[in-house]
């Protein structure tokens, strides 16, 4: 295992850890998703660049048009929280349910 | 070249641990960003000079500018930073399970090779450069796809705020 690939894994392990372990900000949780994609974006292009081969040096970019539709739908999502509840903390997603 | 990329993978971890350590989204976002700066220097190390333009320009341009507004919109008036106990005591537990796992890995490093010269088929132009043409010839398939895609966000994105008397947001 190189260096490189201790790297961008562990980055990955962190961000899903900060992913399953915060409770408080909606936006905190969307961050660390976002982590993670930018982790899978440098793996996937390592990937190309440490096998010479071109045909996947697709593969990133296609990755990051669907990364930018999970932030948007994210970013959405932490819009209506923050107008319906006026605030984006978890814990008052829990308050009244029904 | 290697302690310049040593410092970059550093960097990406020590950036990775400030977004997962809990604190106020203004603090994490800055974290997200030294770890996206520094993965474009790494992409770039490998000889994916395109690809690293990419991330700079797409990611840092589009979708953080999106993500600082948004931290702008869920504010809070005392952001707490990596001071507080909470946040230090995650930054600790994160930091030491990562240096155990390097310890755990540390009789099995071997040196990769850190500069790609040129790519086998193309000669002229950068590898990265032209095979992200691919996508306009033999990946046409999926460029359509992530098009269609992106159109039906933006109607997800539409209805969910919405707000009027139709949708998901009908209290406001």
């Amino acid at each position: 295992m190189t260096p490189t690939h201790f790297s961008f894994t562990t980055a990955f392990i962190l961000g899903l850890m900060g992913l399953a372990f915060h409770r408080t900000h909606l936006l905190s949780a969307l961050l660390c998703l976002e982590g993670m994609m930018l982790s899978l974006y440098i793996a996937l292009s390592l990937w190309t660049l440490q096998l010479e081969t071109t045909c996947y040096s697709t593969a990133p970019m296609l990755l990051l048009a669907f990364s930018a539709c999970e932030a948007s739908a994210g970013l959405a999502l932490l819009v209506a929280t923050a107008r319906t509840h006026g605030t984006d903390h978890l814990k008052n997603l829990n308050l009244l349910q029904c | 070249m290697t302690y310049l990329m040593s410092l970059f993978l550093i960097g990406l971890i020590v950036g990775m641990v400030a977004v997962a350590s809990n604190p106020a989204p203004y603090f994490a976002a800055l974290g997200l960003v030294v770890s996206a700066g520094v993965g474009c220097g790494i992409l770039a190390g490998h000889g994916g000079s395109f690809l690293s333009l990419i991330l700079f320009l797409i990611y840092l341009g589009g979708m953080l500018v999106v993500f600082a507004y948004s931290a702008a919109l869920a504010a809070e008036p005392y952001p707490e930073a990596w001071g507080g106990w909470s946040v230090i005591v995650y930054m600790l537990v994160y930091m030491t399970g990562v240096v155990v796992a390097g310890a755990c890995m540390w009789g099995g490093w071997y040196e990769g090779f850190w500069v790609m010269e040129s790519f086998k088929e193309f000669m002229v132009v950068r590898g990265d450069t032209s095979g992200a043409a691919f996508m306009y010839s033999f990946g046409g398939g999926m460029l359509v796809i992530s098009a269609w895609v992106l159109l039906l966000t933006l109607f997800v994105v539409l209805e969910l705020t919405r707000g009027l008397s139709r949708g998901t947001l009908r209290a406001v």
